[in-house]
């Protein structure tokens, strides 16, 4: 069962878009930042995507630049789009979205949400998002502006995090994550980590063989393995997982992993502890 | 829970959120559509244009600040890049921004308070106390009671005395190029409700340094400091042509002076 361990590790990030200003409050400052940019004692993270508008924006490149990129990189080489996944805070809150509207649907409204993702199909999926980042990115070079940060929801979270905790009040960017939550909550289920997201779309490029994957044990991993397919009733990218664990949608969730019954699907590529 | 409590908590949550939505919507005036005075980017800014691509909106500097100087611009194209508004909270040079910033939208090898350029301060002689002073000994002010004051707030606060603002003749201020434009002196300036003394920001253009006659004097005056080092009498200016009137005696010699310059006899298409 790796949903507790999932949980928590998402509620730590939520706590800690609070508590970062709390500390620079009492003037600790070996760990400073948002989610768009991070320092961690001396370690400069930046989001890659953020990076890249910089750099396409500006026309200059520098090491420190590149450096901030470095470590998301790798980070992704190594464990997938595990950020979206289990650390996101953003992705927490499409979560509790989804079950919300689980339980309006099944409660209160009668099944008068659609239920199916708006864009069916991985390969779509894919197309939409790589679209939007490039455009994002095209638009970002053309005007001089990073665009794509308006619309950068982890780091919008942790900024309004960071300025209500200073300033008790919060700034107008909210406006854009209520009303992305409110259309995941009525028509369009998950639609932004799945076909806008430009920080998924980006780190999900980098992926190698050794790079973590949910795989599955049957003998043949193409067909489908049960008549259940509870694994794809589970996943929130709309993926098929006992076959499409190599995606680059797959943010190692493991909530596929949690719902097989006869326990085919498990961790592939590098290992965890295997 | 007697019905007059309820009220009034009802009434109290109704305020909070009125509140809350004001404060959203109203703090969202936005600086950098073009630019203002007491509008500055935090200390070490690039150019407007690099600053706009380089600056990812992380909002480090403002986190950082410990004074709690740097605000977010509103909605707009500049939305959450920081700013100082220097009448309500100037910047006081503690470098600690410069440092935080990772896409170098600020500078971060400046360490030191002389070398930030945000802006240059400039004092309106029509509504500073000491320059009024000087030229009326006594004034009304804005509620129309007489006041005269030797004030000089801005040259007690300036973080760089001295070299940014000077006392000329122990009585009125005059701003140095050494100016780096953190508005101090424009939080503190007593003068209500405009400001007597206004931060200019780096880029944005001066009506009096504007146009092509500056320019062309701006010239003239360089020219003449040059002549005047190659050992020859030059244009007096500004303070040394004080000096010299000053020493003009009528019972003595006169000093010359003289125009260095050889005039043309014709010019060119002027028949």
């Amino acid at each position: 069962m790796y949903a507790p361990y999932r949980r928590a590790v998402q509620f730590a990030a939520l706590f800690l878009v609070f508590f970062i200003p709390v500390l620079n409050l009492f003037e600790i400052y070996s760990i400073t930042g948002t989610f768009y940019a991070i320092n961690i004692g001396s370690l400069g993270i930046a989001d890659p995507v953020v990076i890249l508008q910089a750099l396409f924006a500006s026309g200059r490149l520098t090491v420190p630049l590149l450096g901030a990129a470095l470590f998301p990189v790798i980070f992704a080489l190594l464990f997938g789009r595990v950020w979206c996944g289990w650390i996101c805070p953003y992705h927490l809150m499409a979560d509790g979205a989804a079950v919300l509207r689980r339980f309006l649907r099944a409660r209160l409204f009668r099944s008068s949400f659609p239920e199916k993702l708006p864009v069916s199909g991985s390969f779509k999926a894919n197309v939409v998002r790589f679209g939007f980042l490039m455009l994002g990115t095209v638009i970002a070079g053309a005007v001089s502006i990073p665009v794509l940060n308006y619309v950068h929801a982890p780091g919008i979270i942790s900024t309004e995090g960071m300025i209500f905790v200073k300033e008790r009040t919060v700034s107008p960017e909210v406006l854009f994550i209520v009303v992305v939550i409110l259309l995941e909550l009525t028509v369009l289920p998950r639609f932004w980590c799945r076909l806008f997201c430009p920080t998924g779309a980006f780190i999900s490029l980098f992926r190698a063989r050794f790079t973590l994957r949910i795989e599955n044990s049957a003998k043949n991993p193409k067909a489908p393995c049960c008549t259940e397919n509870h694994c794809s009733a589970a996943c929130p990218m709309g993926l098929a997982p006992y076959r499409e664990g190599n995606n680059l949608l797959c943010t190692n969730c493991t909530l596929c992993v949690d719902s097989c019954l006869s326990k085919r699907l498990r961790f592939g590529g590098f290992r965890l502890g295997a | 829970m007697s019905p007059f409590f309820a009220q009034s908590i009802g009434r109290a949550a109704l305020a909070g959120i009125k509140d809350l939505i004001q404060r959203i919507f109203l703090r969202g005036e936005n600086p950098f559509v073009s630019y203002a005075t007491n509008c500055m980017r935090p200390p070490g800014a690039v150019d407007e244009k690099a600053f706009m691509a380089l600056c990812i909106r992380c909002n480090r500097c403002l986190e950082v600040c410990p004074y709690g100087s740097i605000k977010r611009a509103g909605v707009g194209f500049a939305m959450g890049t920081p700013y100082v508004l220097a009448e309500q909270k100037a910047c006081y040079l503690c470098m600690a921004c410069c440092r935080l910033c990772p896409t170098g939208a600020l500078d971060s090898s400046l360490v030191s308070p002389e070398k930030v350029s945000m802006g240059k301060a400039a004092i309106d002689k029509s509504i500073c106390y000491s320059h009024l002073f000087l030229e009326h000994d006594v004034l009304p002010d804005h509620t129309g009671r007489k006041i005269g004051a030797l004030c000089n707030t801005c040259y007690n606060v300036c973080p760089l005395q001295d070299k940014a603002i000077v006392l000329r003749k122990n009585l009125f201020p005059e701003v140095m190029d050494a100016c780096v434009g953190c508005g101090i002196c424009v939080e503190r300036c007593p003068t209500r409700p405009k400001r007597a003394i206004n931060v200019i920001p780096t880029g944005m253009g001066r009506v009096d340094e504007a146009g092509f006659y500056f320019r062309k004097a701006k010239g003239h005056y360089e020219s003449a400091v040059t002549v005047e080092k190659q050992g020859q009498q030059g244009v007096l200016k500004g303070d040394r042509l004080l000096e010299q009137k000053s020493r003009i005696d009528a019972t003595t010699e006169q000093p010359k002076f003289d125009f260095p310059y050889s005039v043309p006899k014709s010019i060119e298409g002027w028949d």
